[in-house]
């Protein structure tokens, strides 16, 4: 963002690698379960995207981050991911310290494949481990026991990748409270650097949640979902990982720099089947996005992965879609995403600010000067917190 | 000169939603050449959006159709569609009493259904002449032989006089117009008479005044005539008469016998009553024709625009309704709960939804519709009477010596075999029985007194399923008793919601109760807060149900791709947000103001 508060040239890269082994129950993204073929041609397509947009002139700014995200990442394999680095390089240039994110799952991890990725530039690993109680693990449709999720975590504390983040989940129907609390303390004893543990959503269109409407898996109670979030957040503050966003946990200075950056509002290109990039309104024009004197647009790709990569062959960027951001849009977009950080938002407004301190008397925001801030306990409510905020 | 009065048929078509009716007209229509089949549109008499949507008829139409008939006459026909709902009765009654005979329309796979029943009665106690129609006779399920059966034993109509008709594919349309001819009788009257005329409906022409629909029984009607209302005592100067073919046609007169329509600058549709008789100003008629009723709204209820800035459109958006209908009344109300609105008076319920639904879509309004209630009179200390309409009206119970309450005569027609739920239905709304008559066929005629507040709601509706939709209703105001009232109140989070009052029974009150706050706790969302829901009689709390608070309302995952997908979500949250009425620090969605009208008893 911009001094002015308005969206400035993008710092971050966010690139989707849409290829999973196979379609977990819970999971409702743009992934693709296909073969050796389609990755070729899409990883074809993704280089074509990612030189058009180098040469768009949209990217005026060294790159502070770089998030290779799925999917799984991982599956790609080292040359294929050696060629994608290479690329990101050639086409844009890297701030010093630049953040390479590698999400990856515990199957395609080994030694020798973490070694690969921290020499070819990951600075941060992201370990998809959901839950390390294996019938919750086989209910999630997850390719991986918990054995293998615990030896691909320690691979990757070894393997000089200097960052390592682990993704777990609660509320999991099947789940006791118990079971995910060790597995949450199993993974503490390899000191992740950062931790993403979310409340398992049921998605539309996912198999959990027909599980769930059908009846033959009752959803976890909302006393006992409140219950494990509280307990893991005890937890991980105590082992020395503070929440800075709602699901988000860190060693101090060890957050996710790309992730932040999404919550602050800022701008990031997006190159990939199914993702979304945000620009302002000079980038957006650079890439050829309708503007019209908006200064932020949103746009997407298209989901499907064969669509992009024919949409991509005809000379296009794969962008299905864009909108246009009115300034109320975008103080509302900043409003509601730096609530989630635990470090807040600044609301200029004296409106939302009368509002804050009548939520505050009642324990759920904290205000300091044009700072607000959720407590803990406005997280666990964030969102209707955030609707009044929004409504004031 | 006009057509020989003996080659007058006036008839209407009695018929069951969904039975044909407007597809039959629309067949008569075309096979008369009154209507080019390139100007067919789907039902051409219902010429209201709604009424094509809900395919009912609202408001009356009469059409003149030219006829040669086999034996080489030129007649005149005039088809009158009627109305087809029990808040419309009267205006039902008074079409038909424009007519000398009525095609009874049944499709042939469901047969007789109890609402066409309820107008045929009408029918004969007019002395309307029936010919019996059996539609759909293509379609594979119908099955003619025993329908025309069930004709024969439920009106006592010979079942050879059936005449078989596919109004969609015109197989039979011809015999019905012969039919018409042969089997109905000409009008009688006396042109040389004073001049009788009944309206049986009218309409508002923003360009030309009120249209006012008349069939003339004595004397005749011309251009320069001055009439005189019978009833409402308005006089004025006929500037043109006509017939509907089916758009407005001038014609020189409107002799005895014949239907069409009179302007007279008139203003207001409330000048021109349906039932009343018009006659001539200087030679008056002395007794008007039968059958007269002054239309008075039976039920009340407030309509709020949600946005309190659309309130003068609402106020427009009235008068302009009210120009074209004489029972809507309204007068403006103030609610702590939805500010500034209009106390309505409707027919029925239906016709309650008719208007909300109108002002909703033409007018482009969003309303909040309170609980109907009926009016009551209250007995002061000091000797006086008051009518309130709305229960937040009702004064402080020390100064109430008593309340009465309006009660109906209630005429239910039924197959004998749904007599006893249909009593149990009566007994639970607190009627009292007066008459059980058996007719011809199977069927009987009950009579109960009951309270008008017990059968605006879903009663109607109840009768319909424990009739399996064979038994019909009518009903008339008959007076008004002293009964056990109370006002019921509710309370959200310990504040009093005026908009939520209701009067009920005593004996009812708990039972209300409960089902009101359940109802409301289905359907006001979660708070930040607990929020305590009571129903009360006179501070005393008779039902409790409570919100639980919000526990637990967050995204887990909001990254690169989910923000547009937030962003809209809380934009229309926001928008419905912004759309709740506020009470104390509770947000209400506007379902919860119709909650008595969702419970089930």
């Amino acid at each position: 963002m911009t001094a002015d508060g308005f969206p400035g040239p993008p710092r971050s890269l966010y690139v989707h690698l849409p290829f999973c082994r196979r379609r977990c129950a819970y999971c409702d993204f743009a992934i693709a379960v296909s073969g050796p073929g389609l990755q070729d041609r899409y990883m074809g397509a993704l280089l074509e995207e990612l030189v058009f947009v180098a040469h768009s002139g949209a990217a005026a700014e060294p790159l502070e981050t770089v998030h290779l995200g799925g999917g799984t990442p991982s599956l790609l394999g080292p040359a294929r991911l050696a060629r994608l680095m290479e690329a990101v390089a050639a086409g844009f240039s890297l701030a010093a310290g630049c953040e390479v994110t590698l999400e990856a799952n515990p199957e395609e991890v080994s030694p020798a494949a973490a070694r690969e990725w921290a020499r070819m530039g990951v600075t941060r690993a992201s370990l998809g481990i959901q839950s390390l109680w294996d019938p919750t693990l086989r209910w999630l449709g997850r390719g991986h026991d918990a054995a293998l999720a615990l030896n691909a975590l320690g691979w990757l504390r070894e393997s000089g990748i200097p960052q390592v983040s682990c993704d777990l989940m609660f509320a999991i129907p099947g789940q006791s409270t118990p079971a995910f609390l060790s597995g949450l303390d199993q993974v503490l004893q390899f000191q992740p650097d950062h931790l993403s543990c979310y409340e398992l959503t049921l998605e539309p269109g996912t198999t959990t949640r027909r599980l769930v409407d059908s009846g033959r898996c009752r959803q976890v109670a909302e006393a006992v979902a409140l219950e494990q979030l509280r307990s893991a957040r005890a937890r991980l503050e105590a082992a020395g990982l503070t929440r800075y966003e709602v699901s988000n946990y860190s060693r101090p200075g060890c957050q996710s720099r790309h992730n932040l950056n999404y919550w602050k509002g800022g701008t990031y290109l997006a190159l990939g089947a199914g993702s979304h990039g945000f620009l302002g309104g000079l980038a957006a024009g650079a890439l050829g996005l309708p503007v019209e004197g908006a200064r932020g647009v949103r746009y997407w790709h298209y989901r499907d992965a064969a669509t992009y990569v024919r949409v991509v062959g005809q000379g296009s960027p794969g962008i299905r879609a864009s909108e246009q951001l009115d300034d109320s849009q975008l103080s509302l977009e900043r409003l509601a995403l730096g609530l989630r950080l635990t470090q807040g938002v600044e609301v200029g407004e004296e409106r939302l600010l009368a509002v804050s301190r009548r939520l505050a008397a009642h324990g759920w925001l904290e205000v300091e000067g044009e700072r607000v801030r959720a407590t803990p306990e406005g997280m666990e409510i964030l969102d209707r917190i955030t609707l009044e905020l929004a409504a004031a | 000169m006009g057509t020989p009065t003996a080659r007058i048929r006036n008839f209407s078509i009695i018929a069951h939603i969904d039975h044909g009716k407007s597809t039959l007209a629309d067949r008569l229509l075309e096979a008369t050449g009154t209507v080019a089949p390139r100007e067919m549109t789907e039902q051409v008499l219902d010429t209201m959006d709604l009424e094509r949507e809900r395919g009912i008829t609202i408001k009356a139409q009469a059409v003149r159709m030219p006829y040669r008939a086999e034996d080489g006459l030129e007649y005149e026909l005039n088809l009158i569609d009627t109305p087809g709902h029990v808040d419309f009765a009267y205006e039902v009654s008074r079409a038909l009493a424009a007519c000398e005979g009525a095609l009874l329309v049944v499709d042939a796979s469901q047969g007789i259904e109890a609402q066409t029943l309820a107008n045929v009665y009408k029918a004969m106690e007019l002395n309307l002449e029936i010919v019996p129609v059996i539609n759909k006779i293509d379609l594979p399920q119908a099955d003619p032989e025993r329908v025309a059966a069930e004709v024969e034993s439920v009106i006592g109509i010979a079942k050879e006089r059936c005449l078989l008709v596919s109004a969609r594919t015109g197989q039979g349309v011809s015999e019905v117009l012969e039919a018409v001819v042969n089997h109905l009788p000409a009008p009688v009257g006396d042109v040389t008479r004073p001049l009788r005329a009944l309206i049986f409906d009218c309409k508002y022409d923003p360009y030309r005044g009120v249209v006012v629909y008349v069939r003339v029984f004595e004397g005749r009607l011309e251009s320069g005539t001055q009439i005189r209302m019978m009833a409402g005592q308005g006089v004025f100067t006929v500037d043109e008469v006509g017939c509907f073919r089916p758009g407005m046609e001038e014609v020189a007169e409107l002799a005895a016998g014949e239907v069409g329509y009179l302007v007279a600058s008139i203003r207001n549709v409330r000048d021109s009553k349906v039932g009343d008789t018009i006659t001539e100003a200087q030679r008056p008629a002395t007794e008007p024709l039968p059958g007269y009723r002054q239309a008075s709204p039976m039920v009340w209820a407030g309509l709020f625009p949600v946005d309190s800035d659309d309130y003068p459109d609402l106020k427009e958006a009235l008068d302009r309704l009210q120009l074209n209908d004489a029972a809507l009344v309204f007068e403006p109300e103030t609610s702590a709960a939805l500010g500034f609105g209009f106390r309505c008076g409707f027919l029925g319920l239906l016709h309650m939804e008719i208007v909300q639904e109108r002002l909703e879509r033409e007018f482009d309004l969003e309303l909040i519709t309170t609980a109907p209630s009926v009016a009551y009179r209250v007995n002061l200390r000091d000797g006086q009477q008051l009518e309130i309409d709305n229960p937040d009206q009702l004064p402080d119970p020390s100064q109430v010596v008593s309340i009465e309450e309006p009660r109906v005569k209630l005429e239910v027609v039924t197959p004998r075999e749904y007599l006893g739920g249909i009593m149990e239905l009566c007994q639970e709304r607190r009627g009292e029985f007066s008459h059980l008559e058996y007719q011809a066929g199977d069927r009987a005629l009950l009579t109960y007194d009951l309270p008008l507040g017990e059968i605006i709601h879903d009663f109607y509706d109840q009768l319909k399923s424990r009739s399996r939709g064979y038994a019909s209703m009518d009903y008339e105001l008959a007076g008004y008793r002293p009964e056990q009232l109370v006002k019921l109140d509710v309370l959200v989070a310990g504040n009093s919601v005026d908009a939520l009052s209701t009067i009920v029974h005593r004996g009812q009150a708990q039972g209300q109760g409960k089902r009101l706050v359940r109802r409301m706790k289905e359907v006001i969302p979660r708070q930040l807060f607990e929020v305590a829901l009571q129903a009360a009689v006179g501070g005393k709390v008779v039902a409790r149900e409570t919100i639980p608070a919000l526990r637990k309302d967050v995204l887990a995952k909001c990254y690169g791709g989910d923000i547009t997908r937030k962003r809209k979500l809380l934009e229309k949250q926001r928008e419905g947000k912004q759309r709740m009425k506020r009470v104390g620090s509770v947000e209400i969605p506007q379902e919860a103001f119709m909650a008595v009208l969702t419970i089930d008893r």
